[in-house]
């Protein structure tokens, strides 16, 4: 029943991102003139959490600014691009900008282009919201935020603009994130990873925190997406217009970084402590980092009892096929 | 007939051709830059994002490692673009080694907007002071205009006469798209089939082209009039923007302008003001984009029944070019696809693959969904009916039978041989047909042998 949890991913990642790009692109070209289509749907997770920026060499204020650079360039590239910011909290998450609804004229303050100032309102009112969420928690807890929540956020935003019709951008995620990983969001993080995968939209992430990302590094080599750390700060927008700029489209021609290697590493069920090594549940792939007698999810019994169950299972079988 | 095909992605190869001096003065127009970044290949497009901020020459080499080994040609021709339309200098240094950099015009306006965003270049006029209409009555308006200059163009012999467009632009699209002989009413010819076939942004955008590459006859600026088009594309939709704030030129431009919908032009008390309809600002969005185009409403079945959820009497007229109509309701037309409807298009100079790719972009969303939208043993008949006629050759021939003999019939045949004009001979019921060219010599020589 143990096994080594370090595979456990591997094998079912695949590039089907690249493929469907062709695939549109081919399918258009019996017309006269040549469709590129590029247009896409960016959705930027961007980490707001307090502790992290608080400890940073890298003032927030500086990192949003290279941030609204990239924003405004990804919507220069295409009439047609659409924008969504998510902000991901310690507590909560929000959306605090979305291109298609916030028109970017008429409430021009004059100082400020309209993207900046609706996007720092929104970020003020939201970081306001979560701090007061988080004096109900109690004090001490994890410095790391929420990035399964931000991921099915964005997911659902992407779902919504699948169904919208026939017609919809190339939809991507970017992960702006510092803080370190929280295991215990392990189980929601690698669900999110994998529906994205299925729906194959690539999550790209650009880590800036001190440490490698393991649930990062492993969204972005699932989902076909590229995993990233900056080795300098200074000049990040210009690893924002090399790298996380790339539409769909031309990410089969251009050469991108790799990942050189990913962690894998899984985080067990019961104490949602990161592991090398533990056990898993035969029925369920739930993961464990000490023997339990029973799965905590689905309920299989480990250990002797298991002739048990496998006969069980086989009576039942039986009394269905008769 | 190529015409028209190159028209579709032809806005960039007009600009690039301008001479390198008036390239230059285009791109201190920030939107023209921004406009000529999004009509790029979206390879290009990264490069110039890429360099936007980097001040030194970058070596061709270091250029090349960007892409993948497999796909250089795309490379190539991205840099062959960008060097073509003078957004990337090319300079060769000490070592013969290529280096590029970016046109440092088109890179400080590209920064421009992306620190400080868009600023129009004339503000909308407040609007407690006019009276504008919602965007759904500008939008009705704007393809109003457009259809009713379609419809001149279609039944140019039937429209009315009371046309409010203007001779510029009457001469504009009589260029190519009518052929007017002597004393006849005018046709249209094959290209202007085409063109009706073609989307509204094509079209659009053929319209234009035409109006500015004539400009120079009216004593217009090309370059003034390109940035002057492409400025208005970026104008807020519904907004009112005061006459006063153009120029003379300008002026004549945007009342030829409203003529086809682009802008509508209120007036009021004191000011007038023009009002930017969806089709001006859709014209910088790049022509090759899929996405913006409009609802379809053309279902067809298996049957090869057409019907058309539609009250537009130009869709009517276009969908006659190649089905025939059957009945038509308040918001509905039916018709057939026939054989002799589809020869009927193909005489006029319509292609199958124009008449399909017309009907599958015009999809009813509720057909669109599906895969293929169009049903595939109608598009395989169109296509067949197409190639029937260039399997079919008509030729005018004659009949012969009822030879008195065998003799006879074959010297016949001899003969029509000899002037290379049998086409079929049946030699037992003695019968044979001949080219109408050799016709007169076979008989005269049937007749000399009586």
């Amino acid at each position: 029943m143990a096994s080594a949890p370090s595979k456990l991913y591997t094998g079912s990642s695949f590039f089907l991102s690249d493929k469907n790009n062709t695939h549109v692109f081919h399918s258009y070209s019996m017309f006269d003139f040549v469709i590129a289509d590029d247009v896409s749907l960016l959705v930027v997770l961007m980490d707001t959490n307090p502790f992290f920026w608080s400890t940073f060499s890298l003032q927030f204020s500086d990192f949003l600014s290279h941030v609204l650079t990239f924003l405004n360039s990804i919507l220069l590239l295409n009439q047609l691009n659409q924008v969504v910011v998510i902000a991901t909290g310690r507590n909560s998450c929000g959306y605090i900008y979305d291109s298609s609804t916030t028109s970017d004229h008429g409430l021009e303050t004059g100082t400020m282009p309209a993207l900046s100032s609706n996007l720092l309102l929104k970020l003020e009112e939201f970081v306001d919201k979560d701090e007061q969420l988080g004096k109900v928690d109690s004090e001490g807890a994890i410095a790391s935020s929420l990035l399964s929540g931000s991921l099915s956020m964005a997911l659902c935003y992407i779902q919504r603009v699948f169904r919208s019709g026939p017609l919809h951008p190339q939809p991507r995620i970017l992960c702006l994130h510092g803080s370190p990983d929280g295991p215990e969001q392990y189980v929601a993080i690698m669900n999110a990873i994998f529906s994205a995968q299925r729906s194959m939209v690539p999550i790209d992430s650009c880590y800036v925190g001190s440490n490698n990302s393991a649930f990062l590094q492993q969204a972005s080599y699932i989902t076909g997406g590229v995993y990233y750390k900056p080795p300098q700060l200074d000049g990040i927008f210009q690893y924002f217009s090399t790298i996380f700029a790339t539409d769909l489209h031309s990410r089969t021609f251009l050469r991108l970084p790799k990942s050189v290697g990913v962690d894998f590493r899984a985080s067990c069920f019961c104490h949602k402590q990161t592991i090398d090594m533990g056990y898993i549940c035969s029925v369920c792939l739930s993961i464990f980092c000490e023997h339990h007698k029973k799965c905590s999810t689905c309920g299989s019994v480990f250990g002797q009892a298991q002739a048990d169950v496998l006969s069980a299972a086989n009576r039942k079988r039986k009394t269905l096929d008769t | 007939m190529p015409q028209v095909k190159i028209i579709a992605k032809n806005f960039m190869d007009m600009v690039s051709s301008l001479p390198a001096m008036k390239l230059d003065k285009l791109y201190e127009n920030a939107f023209i830059c921004e406009a000529i970044l999004r009509s790029l290949q979206p390879l290009a497009k990264k490069y110039v994002l890429q360099m936007l901020y980097i001040d030194t020459l970058v070596a061709a080499k270091l250029m090349e490692e960007w892409v993948l080994p497999d796909w250089f040609s795309k490379h190539r021709v991205a840099l062959d673009r960008l060097l073509q339309l003078r957004i990337f200098t090319e300079t060769v240094d000490r070592k013969k080694e290529k280096m590029y950099r970016i046109n440092s015009t088109f890179q400080k306006n590209l920064q421009k907007l992306l620190v400080h965003g868009e600023v129009l270049p004339r503000e909308p006029m407040p609007p407690n002071t006019v009276r504008l209409p919602s965007l759904e009555d500008l939008e009705a308006y704007a393809l109003a205009q457009w259809e009713f200059f379609l419809l001149q163009l279609i039944s140019s012999n039937q429209a009315e006469r009371s046309s409010s467009i203007s001779s510029a632009m009457l001469k504009v699209f009589k260029r190519g798209l009518l052929s007017q002989r002597d004393k006849e009413a005018p046709k249209l010819t094959e290209s202007g089939f085409q063109f009706l076939l073609m989307d509204t942004n094509a079209q659009l955008w053929y319209i234009i082209r035409e109006y500015i590459s004539n400009s120079e006859e009216r004593g217009v600026d090309s370059a003034d009039l390109i940035s002057f088009l492409l400025e208005l594309s970026f104008h807020v939709t519904g907004e009112a923007y005061n006459l006063n704030t153009l120029n003379d030129v300008q002026r004549i431009t945007i009342k030829d302008l409203a003529d086809l919908g682009l802008v509508k032009l209120q007036q009021g008390r004191k000011e007038s003001w023009f009002i930017p309809t969806k089709l001006v600002t859709n014209l910088s969005a790049s022509l090759t984009d899929s996405s913006s185009r409009k609802q379809g409403f053309v279902v067809v079945e298996t049957n090869f029944r057409m019907y058309a959820y539609s009250t537009s009497k130009l869709l009517c007229e276009i969908l006659q070019q190649f089905a025939s109509l059957e009945y038509q309701l308040p918001n509905l037309i039916v018709s057939a696809i026939t054989k002799d409807s589809i020869y009927n298009a193909f005489e006029k100079g319509i292609t199958a693959d124009q008449i399909i790719s017309f009907l599958q972009q015009n999809a009813h969303p509720r057909v669109a969904l599906r895969i293929p939208s169009v049903p595939e043993n109608v598009t395989d008949q169109i296509r067949l009916w197409e190639s029937d006629r260039n399997r079919v050759e008509i030729t005018p021939a004659h009949y012969y039978d009822e030879f008195p003999s065998r003799e006879v019939f074959e010297a016949a045949c001899d003969c029509a041989r000899e002037w290379n004009g049998l086409l079929w001979e049946d030699s037992k019921k003695m019968r044979m047909v001949v080219k109408a060219e050799a016709h007169m010599h076979v008989r005269e020589y049937l007749r000399r042998q009586k």
